[in-house]
């Protein structure tokens, strides 16, 4: 059941009227039953991963508490030597438990979706020492949001782990943590504190969630449909058969595609978030307006950010605070102390290099998307070594850093560098992805802008009126937010006449120019493979 | 806490650190700071700040840096 399907509009009334209609006390069963039937409809048996993840950490989770409990009773009235010896033997079994955790959840997650690509290579090694044994691959069906209910359920344990937070002694609450109907497709991932009380608490019906709730799910349908679908018409005519073309078009291609995944992304967050904000329910935010961000890391942090924050809280600062990597920081402070900036920045490289390489495998198991992790890191490496250079570049040259000019010029070469990233990460391989990057260079052929080739690709002159026009609607609405400009209060603002011919034109534009498959089927959003 | 303040000099000297109470908030450290800084206190003051420890209440101000060393010590 896909989120942009009239099935899963009639799944979502129908939830909405039962939860209304259903006494306070029972509201959480609701939303538990649904995201659990939903979650049947769209994995049938592969439910059990979600249900032993969700019984290991709930488990996990109160042993950790348990254990903190006991050392607190344990530590009254003892000597500080005892005291000191009772946490040493405390740290030690709670790191067991998170150890365990680990190993059940990302164990579950490895074997379903690295397994093939991990005896790939031990294959491909294997050969290269002329021994001949195989591992035979194997065929796994991934149960939807996998990937995203793994991240909330280690961060779970982590969180209790790092006494962040308390166990919870509800296993339904921890359950609907995990499954929550809408969110388990695509994120936002959320954390336990702000999400698992909110899905929990009973909601009254109120006409604002519901109106403000359905209208940014209609925009995130008009960004799904109208956008995302009708761009990918193009993107998947260049890309599946990319050595016909180069030149303009193939940079219309990879800018497209930048477009689409944007449009595709926000626009089943919106869905999620809207149906959510109907229940009374505030989702975390996935994107802050990511094509205005000046520098690459801005970037990350507008684009995908709970995904960013997770990898920030759980890899990054776990590396970074390590023992080892703390004594490695302290050894470059030592050594390069006239050279402060760039023992910072090495010493900061080290936990980025991890966070690249999850950020790359977490999106898909190929030696692709950990190229296009390293892809940003070694962008990101360079930004911070040349930051003193370019500074004193630009004191030298008399470059105001803070002119309108100059921040242009900034978010420019950001959304050039996103694009390059882009192409990594829709080209079927890595060499495919250079061959592309080489043939948008080939000048020769930017004749094709004059000579209608555009139109032979699946989008004739309507179409492309009609892409020009929502991708301005899109740009704009994005530009205005930018500025603080909230959107559904200013047209809750405007006159009926005025108000109600916006709300119709959002949901005629999807009905008359969304795009449909074959049979009217919608088509899936990209990261719900991740 | 001189100490401190003076390791947190190394970082930024431009900072008042007995009256700024926002060092984080206002981004006079980034996190990369944060990395550095952490490793220093470790190795001066002989404690173990950990990823647990890793949020702004505890490095927003060289008070709150202070005490946090002392509960860790």
């Amino acid at each position: 059941m896909e989120i942009n399907s009239l099935k899963f509009i009639i799944f979502v009334a129908v939830v909405i009227l039962l939860y209304f209609l259903t006494p306070k006390k029972y509201k959480w069963g609701i939303l538990l039953i649904s995201s659990y039937l939903f979650y049947w409809i769209n994995s049938n048996q592969l439910i059990i991963f979600i249900i032993i993840t969700t019984i290991s950490i709930y488990l996990l989770g109160l042993l950790l508490g348990k254990i903190d409990k006991k050392l607190k009773l344990q530590c009254e009235n003892v000597t500080k030597e005892e005291k000191k010896n009772l946490k040493e033997r405390a740290k030690t079994k709670r790191k067991i438990i998170v150890f365990v955790a680990l190993i059940i959840n990302l164990g579950i997650l490895g074997v379903i979706k690295y397994f093939n690509f991990f005896c790939g290579n031990i294959n491909i090694l294997l050969n290269l020492f002329n021994i001949n044994i195989q591992i035979p691959s194997m065929k796994f069906v991934l149960p939807i949001g996998i990937s995203y209910y793994t991240l909330q359920a280690l961060s779970y344990v982590i969180d209790i782990y790092r006494q962040k937070i308390e166990a919870d002694k509800n296993i339904g609450r921890v359950a609907l943590f995990l499954v929550f109907f809408p969110q388990i497709v695509e994120g936002p991932i959320g954390r336990y504190k702000d999400l698992a009380n909110q899905l929990y608490n009973p909601h009254k019906i109120e006409f604002n969630h519901i109106k403000n709730g359905t209208l940014l799910a209609i925009w995130g349908l008009f960004q799904k449909m109208v956008i995302a679908d009708r761009l990918g018409i193009f993107v998947d005519a260049v890309f599946s058969n990319h050595l016909q073309y180069s030149g303009f078009i193939v940079v219309c291609a990879v800018l497209f595609y930048t477009f689409q995944i944007y449009a595709d992304f926000a626009g089943c967050i919106n869905i999620v978030s809207g149906v959510a904000e109907i229940f009374g329910i505030s989702l975390a935010e996935n994107f802050r307006r990511p094509f205005f961000s000046r520098s690459i890391q801005e970037f990350w942090k507008r684009w995908n950010i709970t995904l960013g924050v997770w990898l920030k809280e759980y890899i990054f600062y776990s590396v970074a605070f390590s023992k080892w990597c703390l004594n490695l920081t302290t050894k470059l402070n030592l050594k390069l102390k006239k050279y402060k900036h760039l023992a910072k920045t090495l010493s900061a490289l080290c936990p980025l290099f991890f966070v690249w390489i999850a950020n790359g495998l977490w999106h898909g198991a190929s030696w692709k998307y950990i190229f296009y992790g390293m892809y940003y890191f070694i962008i990101m490496a360079i930004g911070m070594m040349l930051t003193p250079i370019l500074k004193k570049l630009c004191k030298y040259l008399k470059i105001n850093v803070n002119s309108k000019k100059y921040k242009i010029w900034q978010i420019l070469r950001t959304f050039f560098i996103v694009n390059i990233g882009m192409l990594i990460f829709r080209a079927a391989d890595i060499s495919s992805a250079f061959s592309i990057l080489k043939s948008m260079f080939d000048f020769s052929t930017f004749g094709e802008f004059f000579n209608g080739k555009i139109f032979t690709l699946g989008l004739d002159v309507g179409e492309f009126i009609i892409l020009g026009i929502s991708l301005i609607i899109m740009l704009i609405v994005d530009f205005l937010q930018e500025k603080n400009y909230h959107i559904r209060e200013e047209i809750e603002k405007r006159n009926v006449v005025l108000r109600w011919s916006i709300y119709y034109a959002g949901i005629f534009s999807i009905i008359i120019f969304g795009i449909y498959g074959k049979d009217y089927n919608p088509s899936s959003f990209i990261y719900g493979q991740f | 806490m001189e100490k401190l303040v003076e390791i947190l000099k190394k970082y930024n000297p431009d900072v008042d650190y007995y009256t700024n109470e926002h060092i984080i908030d206002e981004e006079a450290l980034d996190s990369f700071d944060i990395i550095s800084l952490v490793a220093d206190i470790d190795r001066e003051f002989d404690v173990e700040i950990t990823a647990k420890d890793i949020i702004p209440e505890n490095f927003n101000s060289a008070k709150k840096i202070y005490e946090l060393i002392e509960r860790l010590s």
